[in-house]
């Protein structure tokens, strides 16, 4: 799991370029998530006027 | 590297800017050659252009008195940004929203799979109150698995100082005049109250980050084989949302400030203040030749700025109040194409500074403007901050060709209320004295006294 840097002009520092990867996928898992939820949410809420209109 | 490239654009070895004729001018370099062919070729550029993000260019194919070299891929022409401005003269939106369009950029030029190689806030610039990413050279190709190198940059130049004011005061802002390159991680978790640690993103971009670096100290980044871990698109997706969702989550501190409501809490009557902008105007009308460009020094929150705004001219509403500016910024309804609104304290300042101390522009060197207005704004240098009335002509004289400038007496309450807390050391504060000091660098070309009140409005001309 390791990469070269190619092209830096800047220094980006080692310290921030593996933080990143470990918050990046935190909040990658939380986005996700987020998302999953919403669209269960969002299936729960299409089903429920459906069902309203059968009874 | 050329020697005529502007003092501000030699870090990137892309390429630089500079100047010819006037003209402003960006070179590409050839070692860029590939990164800027997949900018322009991949509709990114298009992109960014059709929806305001980056300030478009035009090749140029041919320019007189430019010398030969060896690196040079090609020349390209942006278009031109009327007036330049520092991170450190922004008010919070201000700086927010740079932040906001660096973000966006970053997940378009994703989309195009290319990605910003710095983040810099040096990278954007303001035309009226919109944000624009001036830096052609900024983008390279993006390789699955590579992190973002101006991660740090973004959050020293954004972040670190955003939440310094989130939770401080606006006027902290001012502190990246003396951290140009941005905040850095330590001061911030030295500075930032504990409670910063539960806001959105403030733990993981700040003090984890800030362990991370501590911890990965002499590690090293500078050889070509330091390794570092891969960061995969899943990641850096998220890594660019869990961003996005910070900075919009700080917003600007809540405490009342003194020129925050000024027009709400003024000694004019209805009647007094119509008359001043109808003098103001009046004043503008009567000028040789229309003003390009137009300094309101002191503008609160553009009131005033605004008439000049409304003749065409650039105007730029300078004022030492960040709330006063960002209140001015944010109502878009304003001339939001011409009025610039900035931070800056006439009585001190921007200086040049960085790097030879050419890096960046002091207030005077991107003077002189065609007309400065100078309203109810030297009572509070000569009474306020003790400068003598003719060392006041003698800066208006520095950054001004035509200046449309208000007196205010000691009879005036705004004068007493300055004046109540302190003993009168200013015998010389009077209107004939001011019209002695104006007279040594000036020409008067007419005065008339604010109906319903005590005031008088001036207009010289050099």
């Amino acid at each position: 799991m390791f990469h070269l840097i190619r092209f830096a002009y800047l220094d980006a520092g080692t310290g921030s370029m593996v933080i990143q990867s470990v918050i990046g996928i935190a909040a990658g898992v939380a986005l996700f998530g987020r998302k999953a939820l919403m669209s269960v949410r969002a299936r729960k809420h299409e089903k429920s006027p459906s069902i309203k209109k059968n009874a | 590297m050329n020697n005529d490239s502007l003092p501000s654009s030699y870090r990137d070895p892309a390429g630089f800017v500079f100047e010819n004729a006037g003209v402003i001018y960006r070179q590409i370099n050839t070692m860029a050659k590939k990164e800027f062919d997949m900018f322009m070729n991949s509709g990114l550029y298009e992109k960014l252009v059709d929806a305001r993000l980056i300030i478009p260019h035009t090749e140029v194919k041919t320019l007189k008195n430019l010398k030969a070299d060896a690196n040079r891929y090609k020349i390209i022409q942006p278009e031109a940004i009327p007036f330049i401005s520092y991170p450190y003269e922004w008010s919070f939106p201000q700086l927010r929203d740079a932040a906001l369009l660096t973000l966006k950029i970053q997940k378009l030029a994703l989309e195009h799979g290319m990605i910003l190689k710095d983040a810099s806030a040096y990278n954007v610039q303001f035309i009226g109150k919109s944000p624009v990413f001036i830096d052609t050279l900024s983008f390279a190709k993006y390789e699955e698995g590579q992190a973002w190198e101006g991660y740090r940059q973004f959050c020293e130049h954004f972040i670190t100082p955003l939440a310094i004011a989130r939770y401080s005061t606006e006027q902290a802002l001012t502190m990246l005049q003396t951290y140009m390159e941005g905040v850095p991680l330590n001061l911030a978790v030295g500075l930032l109250p504990n409670k910063a640690k539960f806001k959105k993103g403030i733990y993981a971009h700040v003090y984890l980050h800030e362990r991370s670096q501590r911890r990965h100290q002499g590690s090293g980044t500078r050889s070509a084989s330091a390794p570092t871990r891969k960061v995969s698109k899943f990641a850096l997706d998220g890594l660019m949302a869990s961003l996005e969702s910070c900075i919009k989550s700080l917003k600007a501190p809540s405490n009342q400030t003194e020129w925050g409501e000024y027009y709400e809490f003024t000694n004019y009557n209805d009647q007094a203040f119509k008359n001043k902008a109808a003098l103001v105007d009046q004043f503008l009308g009567m000028l040789k030749q229309p003003p390009k460009m137009v300094w309101d020094i002191g503008a609160n929150n553009g009131e005033f700025s605004e008439l000049a705004a409304k003749r065409g001219a650039y105007t730029i509403a300078w004022d030492i109040d960040p709330k006063a500016v960002a209140s001015n910024y944010q109502n878009k309804k304003k001339q939001p194409e011409l009025m610039l609104p900035l931070v800056q304290d006439i009585a001190m300042p921007s200086p040049s500074i960085g790097w030879e101390l050419t890096e960046r522009m002091s207030l005077n060197d991107r003077g002189p403007a065609d007309v400065v207005l100078a309203l109810a704004v030297i009572h509070h240098l000569a009474i306020g901050r003790n400068v003598p009335l003719y060392k006041i002509a003698e800066m208006l004289h520095g950054i001004g060709k035509n200046i449309i400038i208000e007196f205010i007496p000691k009879e005036d309450s705004k004068v007493e209320h300055l004046l109540a807390s302190r003993k009168d050391i200013f015998p010389g504060y009077t209107q004939e004295d001011f019209e002695k000091a104006m007279a040594s660098y000036f020409t008067l070309d007419t005065k008339k006294q604010i109906k319903h009140s005590k005031r008088w409005m001036y207009l010289y001309s050099k």
